[in-house]
């Protein structure tokens, strides 16, 4: 089914992360189609801004609400090849929350250089 | 369209267009993540199809989230509303427009393949790893 095209793609995937985590499905949705394409070895790099940046603070665990707590997949990340995680300082500072995340390679940008990476990327998704 | 707004950003970054500005498009994929009742849908479609009639070739539009329920056969829009899936019929026989489920995403959501009748024949049951490979066909992939 899949060509070897895909092998030659030189498109990068930016995926938004926009929503808190456990509320609605959006954080699992998007988190399925990042390691998907990185099992393709395909480029992909997650942004967190708004609420979504609760998606990296560490000490959640949402199986204390029967939330499967996909969070812990992050972890996974670096088998996937997926390097490459920006979170946004000023929706951080917003919230109150300190650079305190539950995965280690995570890049905290300014507004401006949050907004330089994501222009790199060929594709953006929005969850 | 979605767009994405950071408000720290000051600027809009309009999903479709943010580093394609430049680019001439020949082709084009689309992601539906809104359900057929929502007139989100509606612009999708009218999206589409002023593609379609500009020339540009759609690789593929794929289904994810709620917008695996344009592919449920069971959902019955009131017939003084507009009629989501009409316009996927239309467009799908008149351009040969594929059209691909998530059945995971469908499944979630009472869709299932087990029976024929459950699923609207246009569409195309298939997985996420035909996201990857309409992204790595198109010059261009845009959510809707």
């Amino acid at each position: 089914m899949l060509n070897t095209s895909i092998k030659s793609s030189t498109k990068a995937l930016a995926i938004i992360n926009a929503k808190a985590p456990y509320s609605n499905t959006a954080g699992k949705d998007a988190l399925d189609i990042a390691l998907i394409f990185g099992s393709f070895e395909q480029t992909v790099s997650l942004f967190f801004q708004g609420d979504g940046v609760w998606q990296l603070i560490s000490g959640q665990d949402g199986s204390i609400i029967s939330v499967k707590d996909y969070l812990k997949t992050f972890a996974a990340f670096e088998f996937y090849d997926i390097e490459n995680v920006y979170v946004c300082q000023s929706s951080l500072t917003e919230r109150g929350l300190k650079a305190n995340f539950h995965i280690d390679q995570v890049q905290v940008l300014k507004r401006q250089a949050f907004a330089q990476q994501l222009t790199s990327h060929q594709t953006i998704l929005r969850f | 369209m979605q767009d994405a707004y950071c408000p720290d950003v000051k600027e809009r970054i309009c999903t479709g267009c943010t580093t394609f500005r430049n680019e001439t498009v020949n082709k084009l994929a689309v992601m539906i993540t809104t359900p057929p009742y929502s007139n989100l849908s509606v612009t999708a479609l009218d999206y589409i199809e002023t593609a379609l009639k500009s020339g540009v070739e759609l690789v593929g539009v794929f289904f994810y989230q709620d917008g695996v329920l344009h592919a449920d056969a069971h959902v019955q829009i009131a017939s003084d509303e507009f009629q989501t899936i009409s316009q996927w019929q239309k467009l799908h026989q008149e351009y040969k427009l594929p059209l691909y489920l998530c059945i995971t995403a469908a499944e979630k959501r009472g869709i299932s393949d087990d029976k024929i009748e459950n699923i609207h024949s246009i569409f195309t049951v298939s997985g996420l790893g035909e996201l990857v490979e309409l992204s790595a066909m198109a010059d261009r992939m845009v959510q809707f």
